[in-house]
């Protein structure tokens, strides 16, 4: 499993495997003692680098990682279009994606040539940062497999049975060019600079395969043990906890014995960046915020209870809340959705910021799309925010030692 | 016009002693069994490619009565055919005879760019395929003979620099033509001529940047200078031609120009070049297209920006064509991709032309910017990685 925490795990990294994961449910009863001992020490060791290994998620696993990976504080999301249509090609692209990606989750660099005369391999800038968790998470949307009808690299027989752009819902003002992708590469890391190399390692590797279609940058602080906060100031994520064991996991995650066999413990991302209107956000009273939710602004608790995780009693919220609507379908989904601002918008001069709704699912048929549109229709939340790009990716199982991503697929 | 830091970067290459024959050695000295089975393979390449050189000969044979006849329809189904011809072996060329194969490409080349205008120049192409015929007669009886890669290394500058020297005299003589529409106070025959002097200099900017004040004087931009009283060049006339629409106390300027790259032809021909600044001026042009070309920057009143992108890929692509023989040795796989880029940055090139001249960079939409500059960066990451030559 990709996501085994090494030993010397941090102590906040421990506060964030609880409130992600639940209590040991996701380790296993065999990891917990060395981290308790842990806990018990003083000071930290994140940001001096001695211990590399406490700040590097496995690479490879059944799993890829950067899913059920506890969440780093920054992402880079970029989405890539083929240039090329010759599938040797686009192996070659993933082989070298693969190796770079494994060396970049493990803090190392490309070795530069000898010959001074030629371009460094690696640009450099994480240098002596360490790996800061870095997770390569790959995705391949329906473009890839059929675009303009036509079946570009033989592969069409082996498309995900769930793959498809999502629909047109109401109220949205979709970018086309913010939105799809053939490829998708999540990039996360607890250090932008590691992050940010990272990328620019992958897109430089692309060069005369893929181009770069959009590029998205988002961050998110997760409290000690606690659910994190959107720029509402409202906790988000506060049912991924239901998500924390590994029969939960297989049943709304992880895909099954009905897709082709590299899906088969891979998973769907469905991306949505959805702007918020802060400035309307913050004129509003503290009534109308959680009216709109569902839930009291600072505990979290839902309506008429006084906790965080105190089960939710549909009754007591506004017809409209987010939560109710959402509850109201029953389905369970893998929220790892992260913020972004990005300078101001230049007619109203108001900020330009949101979330970058990011979540996983065995089954978007089931599990977003119906959602999404009753939100899209009902939700309170729509006062106040606008879905401005919309992608689909399908995200294969995990790599194994010598594999590189995706290798079932073509060669399966 | 380029930044001054590469500029300095630029020089100290060209002044820098380094003996590169002795750290590169003979590589093939190991191979010698290798070689005994590789034989059999060679003699097989050298049939096809004579046939191939036959074939090619007999087309253009046709292609020269096409052109006797000025038959139009005729002669652009001759290009296309030369061309497809020449893709059919070209690999196996480059592969024996690198030198042979830049002069057939050399000529074969402009034959297919002009095949595919609607009004082909036909003198151009008469002598083009005059030329061809004889290089196509060396293929061939061409023998592959075994050579350092010093010695090709040395070729290589030799080559680079009888290109410099023929793209300056060009210069020259197209500034001087341009210079004098200019003096006539002939706006209309100004603006004509000034695309025909700028390919020339474009081509070859790098070398004119390695003599301090010449590119500035020559090539500098308004915003390049402290004193605009004091700029000169190229976009002096060009502004008073696109943006101020008279000629008016330009006189001045035109000899300054004129008397500029006279100075430049003469010091090109005493230049000493390295193959280190061989190569790195091909990255410049590459770069100087990439940032200041592909976003309308560098012509701003004449919009004639393609023209110079063209002409700075054309001044990288003659490094590429003199380096084949030596890359040969280091990294084929690497020539067959930039042979791929080339050709697929000049088939996206002819699709900015009309009538023979191209477009104004004003009628590109973002998305063509955008595929050019993506075209580009690709091209130009292929590129830099012919610094193996110097390794």
């Amino acid at each position: 499993m990709s996501d085994e925490p090494k030993k010397g795990i941090t102590r906040r990294e421990m506060l964030k495997w609880t409130a992600a994961a639940g209590t040991g449910l996701v380790i296993g009863a065999s990891g917990l003692a060395p981290v308790f001992n842990w806990m018990e020490q003083k000071g930290e060791a994140r940001r001096t680098h001695e211990n590399a290994e406490s700040e590097t998620v496995a690479f490879h696993g059944v799993h890829q990682a950067g899913i059920v990976t506890p969440q780093q504080t920054f992402v880079y999301l970029v989405a890539f279009d083929l240039s090329t249509d010759r599938r040797s090609e686009v192996i070659a692209l993933l082989k070298n994606w693969t190796v770079l990606a494994e060396k970049f989750a493990k803090g190392r660099l490309e070795k530069n040539p000898g010959n001074q005369w030629l371009p460094p391999k690696d640009t450099g800038e994480s240098l002596d940062l360490g790996p800061a968790r870095l997770t390569v998470t790959f995705g391949f949307g329906p473009s890839f497999f059929i675009n303009d009808g036509k079946d570009r690299y033989g592969l069409a027989a082996k498309k995900p049975k769930h793959l498809k752009d999502i629909p047109r819902m109401p109220r949205e003002a979709i970018d086309a060019s913010k939105s799809g992708g053939d490829v998708c590469v999540q990039v996360c890391a607890d250090d932008k600079q590691v992050a940010f190399h990272a990328v620019r390692g992958l897109i430089n590797e692309a060069v005369g395969k893929a181009t770069v279609r959009w590029m998205q940058e988002g961050f998110l602080s997760v409290p000690d043990g606690k659910t994190p906060r959107n720029l509402f100031g409202f906790k988000d994520g506060t049912a991924n906890r239901s998500l924390t064991s590994r029969s939960a996991q297989e049943t709304h995650l992880w895909c099954g014995s009905d897709e082709p066999g590299w899906m088969r413990g891979g998973t769907y991302m469905a991306y949505r960046k959805i702007q918020m209107f802060l400035d309307v956000w913050d004129r509003s009273s503290i009534k109308d915020q959680e009216d709109t939710f569902g839930r009291k602004k600072e505990s979290g608790a839902p309506y008429g209870k006084k906790h965080e995780h105190d089960p939710v009693d549909l009754q007591r919220m506004p017809a409209d809340a987010h939560v109710r609507l959402a509850r109201s379908t029953g389905q369970q989904m893998l929220r790892r959705g992260y913020s972004y601002t990005d300078g101001i918008d230049p007619k109203t001069g108001a900020i330009n910021a949101g979330l970058l709704f990011i979540s996983f699912q065995r089954n978007p048929d089931q599990q977003f799309i119906p959602m999404l549109r009753l939100l899209s229709d009902k939700d309170a939340l729509n006062e106040y925010t606008k879905h401005i790009a919309s992608a689909m990716f399908a995200c294969p199982r995990g790599i194994k030692k010598g594999e590189y991503i995706a290798q079932a697929l073509f060669e399966g | 016009m380029l930044k001054k830091s590469t500029l300095s970067a630029f020089m100290a290459m060209i002044l820098a002693v380094s003996m590169l024959a002795a750290c590169n050695g003979d590589k093939n000295s190991a191979g010698q069994t290798k070689q005994e089975k590789t034989e059999q393979k060679a003699s097989s390449a050298n049939d096809e490619i004579k046939k191939g050189a036959s074939q090619m000969q007999a087309i253009n044979k046709q292609l020269l009565d096409a052109l006797e006849a000025k038959d139009t329809a005729k002669i652009k189904a001759l290009g296309k055919s030369i061309n497809d011809k020449w893709l059919s072996f070209e690999n196996a060329v480059r592969d024996r005879f690198p030198l042979l194969y830049t002069k057939v490409e050399k000529y074969e080349q402009p034959i297919f760019a002009e095949s595919t205008m609607a009004h082909p120049d036909l003198t151009g192409m008469r002598e083009n395929a005059r030329n061809l015929q004889q290089a196509l007669d060396e293929l061939k009886t061409a023998k592959a003979t075994a050579q350092k890669a010093s010695e090709l290394l040395d070729k290589a500058v030799k080559n680079y620099k009888d290109y410099v020297l023929e793209q300056a005299d060009h210069l020259v003589e197209a500034t001087a033509k341009f210079t004098a529409a200019v003096k006539a106070g002939d706006i209309e025959k100004a603006k004509q001529l000034y695309p025909d002097a700028r390919v020339y200099y474009e081509r070859i900017e790098p070398i004119a940047e390695s003599f301090g004040d010449l590119d500035p004087k020559i090539d500098a931009r308004i915003d390049d200078v402290d004193d605009p009283a004091k700029w000169t060049g190229f976009h002096r006339l060009e502004k008073a031609l696109w943006k101020d629409h008279s000629l008016k106390g330009q006189a001045k300027y035109a000899d300054q120009l004129l008397s500029d790259v006279k100075d430049l032809k003469a010091k090109i021909q005493t230049l000493k070049l390295k193959p280190e600044a061989m190569v790195a001026g091909a990255m410049e042009l590459l770069n100087e297209a990439a940032i200041s070309k592909v976003t309308g920057e560098e012509e701003r009143y004449s919009h004639i920006d393609l023209v110079d992108l063209s002409a700075n890929v054309e001044g990288s692509q003659a490094v590429y064509q003199a380096v084949i023989p030596a890359l040969n040795e280091h990294n084929k796989a690497l020539l067959q991709e930039l042979d791929t880029r080339f050709r697929k940055m000049e088939e996206k090139m002819l699709t900015y032309k009309s009538n023979g001249r191209y477009i104004d960079y004003t009628k590109l939409s973002k998305d063509q910017v955008r595929e050019l500059s993506q075209a580009l960066s690709e091209l130009s990451k292929s590129m830099s990685q012919t610094a193996e030559i110097l390794g």
